[in-house]
């Protein structure tokens, strides 16, 4: 753990952070112009697994809950908007909108029922709640067309077939839901979150209302999976129960933890990573998932911060948050070891 | 009234192969303090032993090979336990509590793929135990399933003997209770902690074993014991081990009045389990700790 921690305090020189940037900007921008619609599917699908992993790693990583539910809430949202396309009309700007707050209205009964708790049971109750809505979808399926699958529209109608589009459109979903996830952060709510994380009686003793923010938190986290799943849905066109088995919510949580589950950007760059690399190692078939289990693990056990957010910290140049630490608070001394400058 | 004493009775022999998937996953919080995420996968590692053990080896004695991978599945979380578990509870990790929700969903996410990999998708089902069904006046029930409970009934009654009788059994529930106070009269906790995880996982492999003639093997099988299990040790309460055998017992009696009772027969046996959602919400509404939790829950 030492290793990295005491690299995060050397900076990247400011022309090589200002370069990559740059590049990555022109990469992300410039993708259409190169790749063709298979590989740019592959890159849409991986953005919305970086939304995916980033918002978790928002849930776990700053908030400190665990949940194994989040690509339920996917599901609520890309079947609100199908279901409501399909019996009522609706276009999809109005399902978009519905399957949003749909997916953010199961949080705040999930979170109003469990987070009074200790985390553990947060975790033991998404996994039955995402198992049970998996086994209902695939029950009812006179409503949800269960395993043959939803159709769902197109979001931009049924006449423009290129990709292209898609692109931009989940990129800039991403890019926004970032942002919006980097201000609540590094607001007021953001440090409430993490002193919770850290530990609840001080933060309560401190005057911080423990379990509104909690709920706040779940709330918000389930939004952002259930507007992944509103754009997968008008994108994919087609839903089946499936997309919320627990290897799926295993794959989100392996890009979040191998990225770097503090760092929303490490967790969006992990899923966009592996993503790639399950499709670009498509010969190996199911070891891929093997491998990336394996790598899962181990990063838990000996690079908690995941082994791609050391490496965004040299780059931004910052230092460790010496507050996510547990035994930094009392002596000015951060967990590298290093003395705080005043 | 036929009908009710056969769901019932149905229930009942479920019920105990539940509660001893439980019994396995409760030992394990409650010495470990650490929920296994992966329980269910080993109880489909258990089921693919036992299977591989029976059509490689004709003739074996289909008992001694749930036995066998019973003690297969305890190894492998000896080694898992060794590996990932024990640096946590010699405080070489940060914020144990998330590891080890972490490191044991990762174990599920990897064993998963591990045996989809090796094994394949297809479904795998060892020789029957005992073919065909025994009347019991009222019902029938396949010669498998009682088997498989009344094996279930035998193992659960030799590890409450092991935990109630024996020295090593009453080491483990001094480790449960404090294990400051245990650690002073000579108790190694850390080794307490192998072996209640290795029996634990081990518990969960012989169910395994057990249903796997009756159910078949997939590499997803061990989804929905898990889910039922985390329902059953929540209602009976976190860490007691007689809350998660009547808890089992009763899981299995309301899945099967609930499936026999729901109005539309086609979706009554898919949504066994969702009655297991109510009821975990009904315990978190009205009694958090369970029937029988500690206050500290």
């Amino acid at each position: 753990m030492t290793t990295h921690q005491e690299k995060n305090a050397a900076r990247a020189p400011v022309y090589i952070r200002w370069g990559l940037i740059a590049i990555t900007a022109a990469v992300a921008l410039l993708a259409p112009l190169f790749l063709q619609n298979y590989w740019l599917h592959v890159v849409i699908i991986a953005y919305y697994f970086a939304l995916l992993a980033s918002s978790w790693a928002l849930l776990a990583g700053v908030a400190g809950q665990f949940s194994f539910g989040h690509l339920a809430f996917v599901a609520i949202g890309g079947y609100t908007s199908g279901l409501l396309g399909r019996y009522l009309d609706t276009p999809p700007a109005i399902g978009i909108i519905a399957g949003i707050l749909m997916a953010g209205l199961s949080g705040l009964v999930i979170a109003l029922l469990v987070l009074r708790f200790k985390a553990a049971y947060l975790a033991l109750f998404t996994i039955a709640f995402s198992e049970i809505l998996r086994i209902i979808i695939k029950g009812e399926a006179t409503i949800t067309r269960g395993d043959q699958g939803l159709a769902v529209a197109p979001l931009l109608g049924e006449d423009i077939i290129s990709r292209v589009p898609y692109y931009y459109i989940m990129l800039g979903v991403l890019v926004v839901s970032l942002m919006f996830m980097y201000w609540l952060v590094n607001s007021r709510i953001g440090l409430f979150l993490r002193a919770i994380r850290e530990d609840e009686t001080a933060a309560s003793a401190r005057g911080v209302d423990v379990v509104r923010y909690k709920i706040l938190a779940f709330v918000i986290t389930s939004m952002l999976a259930g507007l992944a799943g509103v754009f997968f849905a008008h994108y994919v066109n087609i839903l089946s129960p499936n997309m919320l088995v627990l290897p799926q919510m295993g794959l989100v949580i392996a890009m979040a933890i191998i990225g770097g589950v503090e760092s929303l950007l490490a967790a969006a760059l992990g899923g966009i990573i592996i993503q790639i690399s399950l499709e670009w190692l498509r010969d190996f078939d199911t070891w891929r998932l093997v491998i990336f289990g394996l790598l899962l693990m181990l990063t838990l056990r000996f690079a908690r911060n995941g082994l791609l957010a050391p490496l965004l910290q040299w780059l931004s140049g910052s230092a460790p948050r010496a507050e996510f630490r547990e035994d930094a608070s009392q002596e000015g001394i951060r967990a590298d070891g290093q003395e705080v400058e005043a | 009234m036929e009908f009710f004493l056969s769901l019932l009775s149905t229930g009942l022999i479920m019920g105990i192969i539940y509660a001893l998937i439980a019994l396995g996953l409760t030992l394990i919080f409650s010495i470990l303090n650490v929920i296994n995420f992966a329980h269910g996968e080993f109880y489909m590692l258990g089921g693919y032993a036992s299977y591989y053990i029976l059509t490689t080896l004709t003739g074996f004695n289909p008992f001694l090979s749930v036995l066998l991978s019973g003690l297969m599945g305890g190894l492998l979380g000896l080694l898992f336990e060794l590996l990932f578990l024990r640096p946590m509870h010699k405080g070489q990790i940060e914020r144990p509590a998330e590891y080890s929700i972490l490191i044991t969903f990762g174990l599920s996410f990897f064993l998963l793929n591990l045996a989809l990999a090796v094994f394949g998708p297809y479904p795998h089902r060892p020789p029957s135990f005992f073919e065909g069904s025994i009347s019991l006046g009222f019902t029938r029930i396949s010669a498998d399933r009682l088997t498989a409970s009344v094996s279930a009934l035998l193992l659960l009654g030799s590890t409450l003997w092991i935990i109630q009788k024996t020295w090593m059994g009453k080491a483990l529930q001094a480790v449960s209770q404090n294990k400051d106070a245990a650690a002073v009269v000579g108790i190694n906790s850390l080794r307490m902690n192998s072996l209640a995880f290795s029996i634990g996982v081990g518990l969960a492999a012989a169910a395994g074993a057990l249903l796997a003639p009756s159910f078949s093997v997939v590499p997803d099988v061990g989804a929905e014991p898990s889910v039922r299990s985390f329902v059953i040790i929540v209602l009976g309460g976190m860490g007691s081990i007689r809350g998660s055998i009547l808890g089992g017992i009763i899981i299995g009696i309301v899945e099967s009045l609930g499936a026999g009772y729901f109005p539309d027969p086609s979706r009554a046996i898919k949504y066994k389990t969702v009655y297991g959602l109510i009821i975990f919400a009904l315990v978190l509404l009205l009694k958090p700790t369970g029937l029988f939790g500690r206050k500290e829950a």
